[in-house]
């Protein structure tokens, strides 16, 4: 922090941001004036929620809408809080499946992008296309054949109606892009330190464990970020997958809390709902934001 | 693991002396399915099952749109719920495709169900055989502001009894107050209409839903005429303009404004306004047809029935039995104030203060459901027949146009 005991002179944020942009102080405060009308635009969507979600129930259904609340009440949250099995139950279920899908995601795209990016394999680029392929399948297609397939028995085992189920087919959704992501990762290694490690005598899986993965922690926090807002996010699989209450996900609790008859929604407990189901996304973001930053420009630029 | 010998005996031995201790059974735990909407009724029904029975029953919420979906898929894997409770509209197309158990032989022969109310038992035979009964009803009706209705200048204790009654008091209300409005339905809601307007028509005499390719479809008197009085109304400005893009997300919340006069609903309305609007008075009345006299309703809410394939369909029979008597009938829904499935006990001691209650029990009596198969694509599809006809006639004015469409989509789904 500047401080005046340190002999620096106090700066305006436009200057700031001048000197960042290498411009004059009117363009300072210009961008200035552009970053927080462009804050002020995605942020709006959150504040409403938020105030939406303390409203009176009877203030949160008005036609139209008041965007301040006149009352202040927590209703909206208790009903979240005791909805069926608990608002507990399903975060937990919701973090539970996010992070096996993390794990499946990662055990998986961590060799798949080493090997297309660093090992001569014949038709690398036509494998690489086909495991890409499935982004192009719409996934409501898949989901009845894999729902009736883990209903089998299997070793006097079902998958179906069980967490690890759902985070198969949620690594099933995002294992394309994390593969994709990761071999790009690997690429923008420079070939000389795989030389160099090769020259000490180093094997393909002493090169990954010492020198590659090290490099791109940028690109695998990306990937798990990607996983975890996916599975975070995932309704229908999550609905057809499981059949009990006690094992539904966050998405499933937020469509039947705010459900009224014949279509009618509560806003007041729907806008409850989405404030604490953001919460770990933004809170993970926050944290991983300049791993993800840099893990998304990997291979960019060559 | 290794578990010491001694323990392993112990074991061994309290699960044989429980096992042949004689009577000793071990309760079972019923799983049932059923819609968001619907699901706080049903849990009182489970409450109250669950305080008087050693084998309990779970529910799960199953969001009301993906119901179908979920069946078709649990049924197809065997992995079911004991007990189902879902939208009664989709009988139908549930019991034809062999989604249900046939219950004919025991609830056929339960006096109770003989009680209740003409609508459910009608939309749960199929070919002769009986797959389910009512559970937690609903009806529409007429749901209007008495206050403005005092503004302007009518009666608030007589509601309209024709349809042509309802769009004069409607034209005195908006008269009567700038903000007010005479009259509200939701505009891009398949569902919400069948429920609300349909009873209009087929009050008249009108036959809406075909159930064969060559069955009657959108006609009769009444069609014409509610749509045509719907679109002068629009077209004058005694409707809101934000009924046209009302998905149902507003079905409720725009007569909450307290600003207006009439709107279609059901009886679920009473207790949410009197919670959450005590400065509204309101008043309940059968939804009117072309005729005096001619007034219906639409006999909504759920049905209860076994899945194929439950492993405790035993049991669940007789949860169904049990829903069905006195007992569980007025003390887990009339208690609650919510409707009972049994039109005998329209009349009961928990309605007596409110004879709102009353009145909309006595309309699932009155009222009526379509049997149609494929109602989704019919009735509740953003692009269905119904709501294209309806969007149609009342918010482009094309009256005849939107009946011929509708009827020829309609045979030719009905076909399928």
């Amino acid at each position: 922090m500047t401080t005046l005991a340190e002999g620096t002179a106090v700066r305006r944020p436009a200057e700031y941001v001048a000197r960042a942009a290498g411009e004059s102080r009117p363009m300072g405060y210009l961008i200035g004036a552009v970053c927080v009308a462009i804050s002020a635009l995605m942020l709006a969507p959150l504040v409403l929620s938020l105030l939406a979600s303390i409203k009176p129930p009877a203030e949160a259904h008005e036609v139209p809408p008041n965007y301040l609340p006149r009352g202040i009440t927590f209703d909206n949250y208790l009903k979240v809080f005791d909805f069926q099995a608990g608002f507990a139950t399903y975060l937990g279920n919701s973090l539970l499946v996010a992070a096996l899908t993390i794990v499946l995601c990662l055990l998986l795209a961590v060799p798949a992008g080493y090997g297309l990016a660093r090992f001569r394999i014949p038709f690398k680029e036509g494998w690489f296309i086909l495991l890409l392929a499935p982004l192009m399948i719409p996934y409501q297609a898949l989901l009845t054949p894999l729902y009736l397939t883990f209903s089998q028995e299997v070793f006097g085992m079902r998958l179906a109606n069980t967490h690890l189920a759902l985070a198969v087919v949620h690594t099933i959704l995002q294992l394309p892009f994390s593969i994709y992501l990761m071999r790009n990762s690997f690429e923008s290694i420079p070939r000389e330190l795989e030389e160099a490690a090769k020259v000490d005598g180093s094997n393909s899986f002493q090169m990954l464990r010492s020198i590659f993965l090290p490099l791109v922690i940028p690109g695998i926090v990306t990937v798990a970020l990607f996983a975890f807002i996916t599975s975070w996010n995932e309704f229908l699989s999550a609905l057809i997958f499981m059949s009990k209450e006690s094992n539904f996900t966050v998405p499933i609790m937020l469509v039947s809390v705010r459900a009224g008859r014949l279509g009618a929604v509560d806003w007041g407990a729907l806008q409850a709902g989405v404030v604490l189901s953001i919460l770990p996304c933004v809170l993970i973001y926050v944290l991983l934001q300049k791993y993800y930053v840099a893990g998304f420009l990997n291979g960019a630029v060559k | 693991m290794n578990v010491p010998k001694r323990w392993r005996a112990i074991a061994i031995a309290a699960i044989s002396t429980v096992a042949l201790i004689p009577g000793t059974s071990f309760a079972a735990t019923l799983s049932i399915w059923a819609r968001a909407s619907s699901s706080n009724a049903a849990q009182h029904m489970i409450d109250l099952w669950n305080a008087s029975h050693d084998d309990k029953i779970e529910l799960t919420t199953i969001p009301d749109n993906q119901m179908v979906t979920k069946l078709a898929t649990s049924v197809q894997s065997g992995d079911v719920p004991d007990l189902i409770s879902f939208d009664l509209i989709f009988m139908p197309d549930f019991m034809r495709a062999g989604l249900l158990t046939d219950l004919t032989d025991v609830l056929g022969a339960d006096p109770n169900q003989a009680k209740v109310a003409q609508a459910f038992k009608d939309l749960a035979t199929y070919e002769g055989r009986l797959y389910g009964t009512g559970f937690t009803p609903d009806v529409s009706i007429l749901l209007y502001n008495k206050d403005l209705f005092r503004k302007a200048g009518l009666d608030p204790e007589q509601p309209p009894k024709t349809i042509g009654q309802l769009e004069d008091f409607a034209r005195k209300i908006r008269a009567s107050d700038p903000n007010a409005y005479g009259y509200y339905f939701s505009g891009s809601c398949g569902g919400c209409n069948i429920f609300t307007q349909a009873p209009m028509m087929w009050a008249s005499g009108a036959t809406l839903l075909p159930s064969s390719a060559d069955g009657p479809a959108m006609e009769g008197t009444g069609v014409k005429e509610v749509l045509t009085m719907l679109h002068n109304m629009w077209k004058d400005g005694i409707i809101p303009e934000s009924a046209e893009a009302d998905t149902g997300a507003n079905f409720q919340a725009t007569f909450e404004t307290g600003t207006i006069g009439m709107q279609g609903s059901g009886g679920f309305a009473i207790a949410a306004l009197k919670a959450n609007h005590p400065e509204i008075d309101f008043g309940i009345a059968p939804l009117p047809g072309v005729n005096e006299g001619d007034a219906s309703s639409f006999v909504g809410g759920d049905v209860i029935a076994v899945p194929k394939g439950s492993k405790n369909a035993d049991l669940a029979l007789q949860f169904i039995q049990w829903q069905l008597t006195d007992d569980a009938q007025l003390n887990g829904l009339a208690k609650n104030l919510i409707l009972p499935s049994r039109s005998d006990l329209a009349d009961n001691e928990f309605f007596k203060a409110e004879p709102r209650y009353v009145t909309t029990a006595q309309a699932v009596g009155i009222g009526k459901t379509p049997y149609a198969f494929h109602f989704n694509d019919m009735v509740n599809a953003d692009q269905s027949p119904w709501l294209t006809m309806l969007q149609t006639a009342v918010f482009d004015g094309d009256v005849d146009g939107a009946i011929a469409g509708a009827q020829e989509t309609l045979r030719s789904i009905a076909a399928q």
